[in-house]
């Protein structure tokens, strides 16, 4: 009685002690011979084949999803392609503009300064132009450290410093960043009146804007060819940015990470080429063409500059008698809200 | 080290300059006193013209509006956001509780406090940009005048980047700049943020004895 009560004890301990192996033991020896009983598990988790939602109490966007497969495609596009393509973009442009410079040099007015003067951008266009130029250059600087910050600046300033560097630029573009679209629909405003594309622009773009060499001349309205390029490259990447940017700062209107990783890559590229096209602008605006600072400066530009680049808008300036001697008299105050005549 | 010194002794020292240096200008416009009133007082009570001038001329007049709409609309915007910002902040609240009065305050939202900043951030923009770009602006605006315009937007910039406070180093960045304002202050333009009440109450004063309305 008392042996079979024992043997009975013993077999109860061991069903409980062995049972929980059995699942082992079958995945052991089941297809595949996998060692990992939990491999079925972790690959609904991982979602290699789709992906699967969970239920949770959370109640957010995705919460129920555990593990985001698209992050690590984000990640690898960002890194691998969009950050050393991106670089060499810019790179690019960079060299391009330095060998133009060698190989051009800075664009004189052939003729010399006339001493008479016309006006081409009003107070209100020029303070347009410049609120949405610092903008732009303050996100542009900002969004950059937050691209390449990590392998440019970290040897130089060390991890601390970059950290603190790189919290500082991502504050200061998240802040200033929603302004921006205000500044690009305020130049659609004030610049769109003759900016529309005509058939001398092509004959200017296939002089190549009479800039190849000394004494090379394109004839051009108001705006030439590349700068009309250049205005619908604004509106047109100001817009994506905007939207893209607002769709990344404000997440709270139930953006899910597929479309915020979408929404960054669309940012980040739209980024990359917007700041290149901006080189140029910015290169030829300054150091490659003499006079042209002026006219974003002063509002004024010399009228022997303006026939040798704006010829057709300098004929319509002169018909309005709109041309002065470059010393501007006293009580000649430009009605600040008035945007110019194309 | 230098963190203490920012966290220390020069906030003391540029608070007392502040102080100190407010009140002697405020004191020595007061002791300038008034030329004696010859005219015979009408009806309409003085006091009540200085009160009435220094609220009513918060709001613009249409002929200005008009001819300087980015001065207006600037103007307003820079100085309605800052004042949010400078005493609903959250990050200034704390700060006044702790180190000046020791009580606060109920703060702006973070979404109000982000909003206030950018409608801050924007106007000091436009105006200081028309104040360089209009040519009469640009002719009778001094040194003082664009340092003043650049030591503030600094001053908000600094702040800016130190909103994530993450980084001690970012935050004394912000508290070093707001001590350089601080001293700088009393010597400037900038007492047009004490001295407007006084010109207004007493253009205000000089009217309303005279029985009219400005």
């Amino acid at each position: 009685m008392r042996r079979r009560a024992s043997m009975s004890l013993l077999a109860i301990l061991a069903f409980v002690l062995l049972a929980p192996l059995v699942p082992y033991a079958v995945a052991y020896m089941g297809p595949g011979n996998n060692p990992n009983p939990g491999a079925d598990l972790w690959r609904e988790i991982r979602q290699r084949e789709a992906p699967v939602a969970g239920t949770t109490q959370v109640e957010s966007v995705e919460s129920a999803i555990l593990i985001n497969k698209g992050g690590e495609d984000w990640r690898n596009f960002r890194m691998q392609q969009l950050v050393p393509i991106g670089a060499w973009v810019l790179g690019g442009m960079l060299v391009l503009l330095v060998a133009f410079y060698f190989f051009r040099g800075r664009i004189r007015i052939e003729g010399g300064r006339s001493g008479m003067v016309v006006e081409r951008f009003s107070v209100a266009q020029r303070m347009v132009h410049w609120f949405v130029a610092g903008l732009f250059i303050l996100l542009g600087v900002t969004g950059l450290v937050l691209l390449y910050g990590r392998f440019v600046l970290i040897p130089l300033l060390g991890p601390e410093g970059f950290g603190a560097t790189a919290s500082a630029c991502k504050e200061a573009h998240n802040l200033f960043g929603p302004l921006f679209p205000f500044a690009v629909l305020a130049v659609f405003a004030y610049y769109v009146k003759g900016n529309s594309f005509r058939w001398r622009d092509v004959k200017w773009f296939a002089n190549f804007g009479g800039l190849l060499k000394e004494g090379g001349h394109a004839g051009s309205g108001r705006y030439n060819g590349g700068q009309k390029v250049w205005f619908w490259l604004i509106v047109i990447f100001g817009l994506i940015i905007s939207v893209s940017g607002y769709i990344l700062v404000f997440p709270n209107f139930g953006q899910g990470r597929e479309l915020m990783a979408l929404a960054h890559l669309g940012h980040g590229i739209v980024a990359i080429f917007f700041i290149t096209a901006s080189l140029g602008h910015i290169y030829i605006g300054s150091v490659g063409m003499e006079g042209a600072l002026e006219a974003m400066t002063t509002g004024e530009v010399d009228t022997n500059w303006a026939r040798e680049h704006h010829d057709i808008w300098l004929e319509q300036m002169e018909a309005d008698g709109q041309v002065r001697p470059a010393r501007r008299s006293v009580g000649a105050v430009p009605k600040e809200g008035a945007a110019d005549a194309g | 080290m230098i963190g203490a010194f920012i966290d220390g002794p020069l906030w003391y020292f540029s608070l007392a300059v502040f102080v100190l240096g407010v009140t002697w200008r405020l004191a020595s416009l007061w002791r300038l006193g008034s030329h004696p009133e010859f005219s015979k007082p009408r009806e309409g009570s003085p006091g009540g013209g200085g009160l009435q001038t220094l609220a009513r001329h918060f709001l613009p007049r249409r002929e200005v509006v008009g001819r300087t709409p980015a001065q207006v609309y600037g103007g307003y915007a820079f100085h309605l956001g800052l004042f949010a910002l400078l005493f609903w902040g959250a990050p200034h609240v704390e700060f006044y509780e702790e180190r000046l009065l020791g009580f606060g305050w109920t703060p702006l939202p973070g979404w109000a406090f982000i909003l206030a900043c950018e409608i801050a951030f924007a106007g000091l923009i436009v105006v200081w940009l028309h104040r360089a770009l209009h040519p009469v602006t640009r002719a009778i605006s001094d040194r003082g005048d664009h340092a003043a315009s650049i030591l503030v937007f600094l001053v908000m910039l600094t702040g800016c980047l130190a909103l994530g406070r993450s980084h001690e180093s970012l935050r004394l960045i912000h508290l070093f700049s707001a001590e350089l304002l601080l001293i700088y202050f009393p010597f400037s333009m900038l007492m047009h943020t004490f001295t407007f009440a006084v010109s207004r109450w007493r253009m205000g004063e000089h009217y309303g004895r005279r029985g009219v309305s400005i």
